[in-house]
C-alpha cells in the first residue's frame, strides 16, 4: 500500500493510538488489496454496548483512551443499557458501572456520546460521493444506498482507527466497481410497512456477500432504512440499489445478472420463518432506533389501542429530548422509551423470554444475542393481539 | 526450513507451534482469563497459548474476537506470534492491537504442532529450524480425461502403500519440470508425455521433514504402464475417484492445483 509522506511521518513520529491505528488500516487494506487510503469525513464506530464487547473490550478501550484523540466526527453506537434508567430496568449494578467506563472511554476520545445506530437521523449525513468509515451495519447500507456516501462495513476498531487517522482503505464500496449489483429482486409483491423488513431478511439471505438491485415498488427514506437493516443483517450487504428511488440507480447495470423474483407469499414465509414464539412478554419497537415521527406516530398508535404488556421503545437521546408528549404517552401505558441503547444490544434476558417486534433486524438478532424467542409482525396487529 | 511470509502484524517471537487444521476464534475458541484453549476443533484444547506460535487457516466469528485476543496479549497470556495461511480482518485486528507478530500467507502443511518456529514479522520469513525441506515432484499423467495414480511399493522411503502420483526427489539445482518428465519414463516407461501444466508448490510433512511438493500434469499418448520397483499397482482414475483411495498425504490438493480451473 502506498502512504502519503505524512502518513509516513505519522507511522513513525505519531502518539501510540495512531501509530497502531494507522498500522492497523494498512494491514487491513493489504489484506482486502487495497493501494491507497482514503480520506474520510466522518466515522461512525460500533462495540459500545458493555454486553457484547465483555471486559476485554472495556480493557482495550480504556487504554486505546489514555492517548487516542479523533481527527475527524465521531459517533458511537448504542450501549448496553440506557445511562439514566438502568436502576429502573432492573440492569445490575457492575454491568451499568462497566458500561458507564465504556462511554467515558469513547467521550475521552472526543467522540461524540450519541449513541445511536441511526447518526444519519441526527444530522450526520454525508453527501453522495463522500467517503466515511462507518461500522454498524445498518448505518453503513444507509449511508451508501440512500446518501450515496461511501463506506465500507467497517469493524469496530478498524472504525475508530479511521477516526484516529482520518483515513480508512480504499477498497470494496469505496470505489466504483464494489457498488455494482450483483442480483436483481424483481418484487412482485406490494411492500409497505413490515414488508420491508420482511423483504430486506430475505434479500439479504439470497444475495450474501454482493449488492441487490431492486425494483418494482417505491419507498420513503423511513422505508429504506428497515429494508436497509434488515438486508445488512441476513447477508454482508453494505449497499442496495432501488430502481428510480436511490441516488446511483441509474448507474447500476444489471444485464446479466441472476433476477429473483419476490412474490407476497414469499414474504409472508419470511414472516413465519423469523416467527418462533407464541406469547410476548414485550413489545420492542427499535433496532434500527426510532424517528421522532416513528417515535410519535408509535405513541398515538399506543393510546388507542394499549398493550396489556410493556412496550419498549429505542430512540436517541436526541430524539427521545424532542418528543417529551409522546414519552409521557407511552409511560402511561406502562412503556418506556430508552435511549442511549437499542432492541438488540441492550440487556433483555434477566428479565423477557419473548419479544414481539416489526424490526427484521431485531428479529434477526434477539435470538442470539438476546436469548428471545420472537414474533415478527405489524405493530398495529402486534398492537391488537395484545390489546 | 525457512518459509517467505507476508507481515501482518510486526515483530519477531520463537516458540513451540500449536497448529490447528481448521478455523479459530478468539470467542469460545480460548478463555480470556487464562489464555487455555477451548476448541476441541484444533486438536489441542487444553493448552495454554501464552508463549506458543498458534497457527491456523484463517479467523472465523465473532468480531469481539480482537478484543479477546487484544486482552490476553495485554497480561502475557497471548500466543508469542500467530501464523495464518489467509488472515482476516479480525484476528489481524486483535494482533495488530496487542503487539503480537502475525504473518499469513503460510502453508501450514508444513508445520506440526511441537515444532519450534521463529515467526519474523519484519523480514517477512518463517523458520523451522529443525525441519528440513526436501522439494519433490508429483506428476498426473492424464490420458482421455483420466488420471493415473501408483501404489507405492514397501522399497520406497515414505509412505509405503499409499496411492500417490508420479513422484521423486528434486536433486540439487535440477530443475522440477525435467526431474517430472524422467520420473514418469523410469516408473512407467510411458514415452511421448507432453507438458500441459504446473501449480504452485505445496507443503506436506513427514517426520522432520517438509516435502515441498511441485505439481504437474502431463498428457500421456497410452495407457499401458510398465512399473519399476517404486511401485507395485496402478490405476487410471477420475478426479472425483481419488477421495476414495488412501493417498499421501494432500494428494487432492495437488490435483487441484493442476487441473483446469472451472
Amino acid at each position: 500500500m502506498r502512504l502519503t509522506p505524512a502518513q509516513k511521518r505519522l507511522l513513525k513520529e505519531g502518539t501510540g493510538a495512531q501509530r497502531k491505528s494507522l498500522q492497523l488500516l494498512v494491514a487491513l487494506g493489504e489484506i482486502a488489496g487495497a493501494e491507497r487510503l482514503v480520506r474520510v469525513t466522518s466515522a461512525h464506530v460500533s462495540g459500545a454496548s458493555y454486553k457484547l464487547i465483555g471486559d476485554a473490550g472495556l480493557e482495550f478501550l480504556e487504554d486505546f483512551a489514555r492517548d487516542a484523540r479523533v481527527a475527524v466526527p465521531t459517533t458511537v453506537n448504542p450501549l448496553g443499557t440506557d445511562l439514566r434508567q438502568w436502576r429502573e430496568l432492573g440492569v445490575p449494578e457492575d454491568f451499568a458501572a462497566k458500561q458507564a467506563r465504556i462511554a467515558r472511554a469513547y467521550e475521552t476520545m472526543g467522540a461524540r456520546p450519541t449513541y445511536s445506530c441511526t447518526p444519519y437521523l441526527l444530522g450526520v449525513r454525508p453527501r453522495l460521493g463522500e467517503h466515511v468509515a462507518w461500522s454498524e451495519s445498518n448505518a453503513v447500507a444507509f449511508a451508501n444506498s440512500v446518501l450515496g456516501a461511501r463506506t465500507n462495513r467497517e469493524g469496530g476498531p478498524s472504525a475508530l482507527a479511521a477516526a484516529i487517522v482520518g483515513a480508512t482503505p480504499d477498497f470494496g464500496l469505496h470505489r466504483d466497481e464494489g457498488r455494482r449489483p450483483t442480483v436483481v429482486f424483481d418484487v412482485r409483491a406490494k411492500v409497505e410497512g413490515i414488508g420491508f423488513s420482511l423483504l430486506g431478511l430475505l434479500a439479504g439471505k439470497e444475495t450474501g456477500d454482493g449488492v441487490p438491485y431492486f425494483r418494482g415498488f417505491a419507498a420513503t427514506e423511513e422505508d429504506l432504512k428497515w429494508l436497509g437493516a434488515a438486508v445488512a443483517s441476513s447477508g454482508s450487504v453494505g449497499m442496495f440499489h432501488l430502481e428510480r428511488v436511490t441516488p446511483e440507480w441509474r448507474r447500476a447495470r444489471t444485464k446479466g445478472l441472476r433476477v429473483v423474483r419476490v412474490t407476497q407469499a414469499d414474504l409472508e414465509e419470511v414472516r413465519h420463518h423469523y416467527t418462533n414464539g407464541t406469547e410476548a412478554d414485550l413489545i420492542g419497537l427499535g433496532s434500527p432506533q426510532l424517528s421522532t415521527e416513528e417515535l410519535r406516530e408509535i405513541a398515538a398508535l399506543v393510546d388507542r389501542t394499549p398493550p396489556r404488556i410493556p412496550v419498549w421503545v429505542f430512540a436517541s437521546r436526541a430524539v427521545r429530548d424532542a418528543c417529551p408528549d409522546a414519552v409521557a404517552l407511552l409511560e402511561r401505558h406502562g412503556g418506556r422509551v430508552l435511549a442511549d441503547t437499542c432492541l438488540e444490544v441492550t440487556l433483555l434476558e434477566h428479565r423477557f423470554t419473548t419479544v414481539a417486534t416489526p424490526s427484521g433486524k431485531g428479529a434477526y438478532y434477539l435470538p442470539s444475542l438476546c436469548r428471545q424467542k420472537v414474533i415478527l409482525d405489524d405493530i398495529e396487529r402486534l398492537l391488537e393481539r395484545y390489546a | 526450513m525457512k518459509l517467505p511470509a507476508r507481515t501482518v502484524s510486526p515483530g519477531r517471537a520463537e516458540g513451540i507451534a500449536l497448529v490447528s487444521p481448521s478455523p479459530f476464534s478468539f470467542v469460545g475458541g480460548a478463555d480470556p482469563a487464562s489464555g487455555t484453549v477451548l476448541d476441541e476443533a484444533t486438536g489441542f484444547r487444553g493448552e495454554r497459548l501464552a508463549g506458543r506460535i498458534l497457527a491456523f487457516p484463517h479467523g472465523k466469528g465473532s468480531t469481539v474476537g480482537s478484543y479477546v485476543l487484544y486482552g490476553l496479549a495485554r497480561r502475557g497470556l497471548g500466543p508469542a506470534a500467530l501464523v495464518n495461511e489467509r488472515a482476516e480482518g479480525i484476528v489481524a485486528t486483535g494482533a495488530i492491537l496487542g503487539g503480537v507478530p502475525m504473518v499469513d500467507g503460510v502453508d501450514l502443511g508444513g508445520f506440526s504442532s511441537g515444532d519450534r518456529v521463529i515467526v519474523d514479522a519484519d523480514r517477512k520469513t518463517v523458520d523451522l529450524p529443525e525441519v528440513e525441506a526436501k522439494p519433490v515432484v508429483s506428476a498426473f499423467l492424464r490420458n482421455r480425461s483420466r488420471f493415473l495414480v501408483v501404489r507405492r511399493s514397501d522399497r520406497v522411503g515414505s509412505f509405503q502403500g499409499r496411492w500417490s502420483a508420479i513422484s521423486g526427489y528434486v536433486e540439487g539445482d535440477e530443475d522440477p519440470r525435467a526431474r517430472a518428465a524422467q520420473e514418469i519414463r523410469e516408473e512407467t516407461r510411458i514415452r511421448g508425455a507432453r507438458f500441459r501444466g504446473s501449480g504452485e508448490p505445496l507443503l506436506t510433512r513427514h517426520g522432520n521433514i517438509a516435502f515441498v511438493v511441485h505439481p504437474f500434469l502431463f498428457d500421456v499418448p497410452t495407457r499401458r504402464v510398465t512399473l519399476d520397483w517404486e511401485n507395485v499397482e496402478s490405476r487410471w482414475i477420475t478426479p472425483e475417484e481419488l477421495n476414495g483411495l488412501p493417498t499421501v498425504p494432500r494428494l487432492d490438493a495437488v490435483m487441484q492445483r493442476i487441473l483446469p480451473r472451472q
